[in-house]
């Protein structure tokens, strides 16, 4: 059996007083996709954060393709990691945000070359290249040029998308990916994450989109106050709730 | 359009009484400053002439004018090498000033970001103190600062001094005027180049980090880039009062702009006349100094708006054409 994707024991985190997360348990297998879902302040941000350390976990084990998120294990002993050594672990981990978060300062094939270019070290024409062919595969090919905010959301959503694929990471997260967006522009949006999926890259995502996680999704975790309450095959557990909370919670959203 | 049966409806545009009448206040005003800056006055002296009227001698006296600004005298200064001479230094003492006080506020920025307390009390302690005292008061002390240490000494501390230097030959007028110029814009700065960074997005941050960006790649390439928005019209701002704070350099004698023209005056008297030399050269500095920062703001506006801004040229052409001059269908 090969080791999973992203694989969490007991994951706690706190903002001070807050407990935000207590004891989440996750496994996401290679090539599937893991929709988190739940009520707004459950934590389910905050844990997909913590794959990429861009919060740090105050307790349980945190596993990324078999290696620990943040620390190195030698003997019985955890080191923190310094800040190059995260660096490398971000670099094969893809992130696209609720509000997409393109550098405004830089065009549509500059977001998507700048850290090929500056963390991975490759060459400009290698890149430019390569990030030609993530535009035209998230069906934007002719903007290229655009800064920005000479995009639509929906659009500035999927170069977001190209610009994360541009590292090739080996698990891309969604936060939330379609919350900021026109509902008319939801749609481009979540076709270029269903082909992301079909592609077999290994994704977890987090969102309100029930369609989109009965369709798409291998497995669904629902959080609620930092624990995860159910999980399953969200077509199963989506229709034929098994807990009092999850059926509160579809009754709201659907 | 709405249309009134066949006949189109006129539109009438609204009448701005109150811009005309400003325009006229406007433009009487302007009038009297030109009348006023071209105006001559009377000497006070009186040229006589011998005529000869029907075979008979008069005497004729007319009394001599001059222009009321002397633009005569100020004409003959203008381009006196001396002058030139401290408009140079000038120049010298606001860009050397300039680059040590963008230096230090870029650096004191960082510092007071620091998560480490010491790091980041030092730094607002320099701003504290460097922002709390006059640069006049600054200019003077650094030019008397011998008083205090009349040797510095290289070497471990409190262990052997490697050499000395002699403090009194060090700190010339000129070096004073820039260390204290220098240490107080790098006060400001700081607080400007901290207001440019807090001003970008923490999600612009965390994208950067995501992709695996180190922290110096992050604030050089993601950060700094965005922070310059916001920082180059302050700092424009800061040039441009820095061409002037300089004068203060007069005082201990560093011949710049206003010292070489107070020079030449205390020599002829002709005070006036030299003070608008000075101004004139400061004013011309100025408006080099705004039109390099109008473009430098332009460059950095790029991508934060859906068009630039037009450049004075295009305005110009615009309202030309606006005016019915050239081609009316290039406009769009």
């Amino acid at each position: 059996m090969t080791t999973p994707m992203v694989e969490a024991r007991g994951i706690s985190k706190s903002f001070g007083a807050v407990q935000v997360l207590s004891g989440v348990d996750l496994t996401v297998e290679r090539g599937q996709v893991a929709c988190l879902i739940g009520p707004s302040g459950s934590g389910k941000s905050t844990f997909l954060r913590c794959i990429n350390h861009l919060e740090k976990h105050d307790a349980g084990e945190l596993r990324v393709d078999g290696s620990l998120v943040g620390y190195r294990q030698s003997g019985n002993k955890l080191y923190e990691l310094n800040d190059r050594q995260i660096c490398a672990e971000r670099s094969q981990i893809g992130m696209v945000f609720q509000r997409f978060n393109l550098f405004p300062h830089l065009t549509a094939l500059e977001n998507i070359t700048i850290a090929p270019q500056r963390v991975l070290g490759k060459k400009g024409p290698e890149t430019i290249r390569r990030a030609q062919e993530l535009l035209e595969r998230v069906g934007l090919s002719d903007k290229a040029e655009s800064y920005p905010s000479q995009l639509s959301g929906g659009q500035q959503q999927r170069v977001a998308i190209a610009r994360a694929l541009a590292m090739d990471p080996k698990l891309m997260l969604f936060d939330e990916p379609t919350s900021a967006l026109d509902p008319e522009l939801v749609g481009e949006v979540l076709d270029v994450m269903r082909d992301l999926a079909k592609s077999g890259m290994t994704m977890v995502v987090v969102t309100h989109e029930m369609g989109f996680a009965r369709e798409v999704a291998d497995v669904a975790y629902f959080l609620d106050e930092g624990v995860v309450q159910e999980w399953g095959n969200p077509r199963e557990m989506l229709v034929s709730p098994r807990t009092q909370r999850l059926a509160g919670f579809l009754s709201k959203v659907l | 359009m709405t249309t009134n049966g066949d006949a189109p409806l006129q539109v009438v545009p609204v009448r701005h009484y109150g811009r005309w009448l400003t325009m006229a206040l406007v433009a009487v005003a302007a009038a009297m400053l030109i009348n006023t800056l071209l105006s001559k006055v009377p000497t006070g002296l009186e040229e006589c002439h011998q005529v000869l009227v029907n075979g008979h001698s008069h005497q004729v006296c007319v009394s001599t004018m001059r222009w009321r600004f002397f633009w005569d005298v100020v004409g003959n200064y203008l381009f006196d090498a001396s002058i030139f001479r401290g408009l140079w230094l000038t120049l010298e003492l606001t860009v050397f000033a300039m680059a040590i006080g963008i230096t230090l506020g870029v650096i004191t920025a960082v510092m007071r970001m620091s998560p480490n307390r010491i790091v980041s009390s030092s730094a607002w302690l320099f701003t504290w103190f460097f922002r709390g005292t006059p640069v006049y008061v600054q200019i003077l002390f650094w030019f008397n600062i011998a008083f205090l240490y009349p040797k510095i000494q290289l070497g471990l501390p409190f262990g052997p001094h490697f050499f000395t230097v002699n403090v009194l030959t060090l700190f010339t007028g000129f070096v004073a005027a820039l260390t204290a110029l220098g240490l107080n814009e790098g006060a400001y700065m700081s607080e400007i180049v901290r207001a440019g960074f807090k001003a970008v997005d923490e999600g612009q941050i965390e994208a950067a980090q995501a992709l695996g960006m180190t922290r110096l790649q992050t604030m050089w390439r993601i950060t700094l880039p965005q922070a310059m928005r916001v920082i180059i019209p302050p700092t424009g701002n800061e040039l441009i009062s820095m061409l002037k704070t300089s004068s203060l350099a007069s005082a201990i004698a560093v011949t710049e702009l206003l010292k070489s023209t107070s020079n030449i005056a205390s020599r002829t008297f002709q005070t006036m006349q030299l003070l608008i030399v000075a101004s004139l050269w400061y004013l011309t500095v100025t408006t080099v100094l705004s039109i390099g920062q109008f473009y430098v703001e332009r460059h950095f506006a790029k991508g934060s708006s859906r068009s630039m801004p037009p450049t004075p040229l295009q305005r110009i052409k615009q309202d030309l054409r606006r005016l019915g001059f050239g081609n009316r269908e290039v406009r769009s």
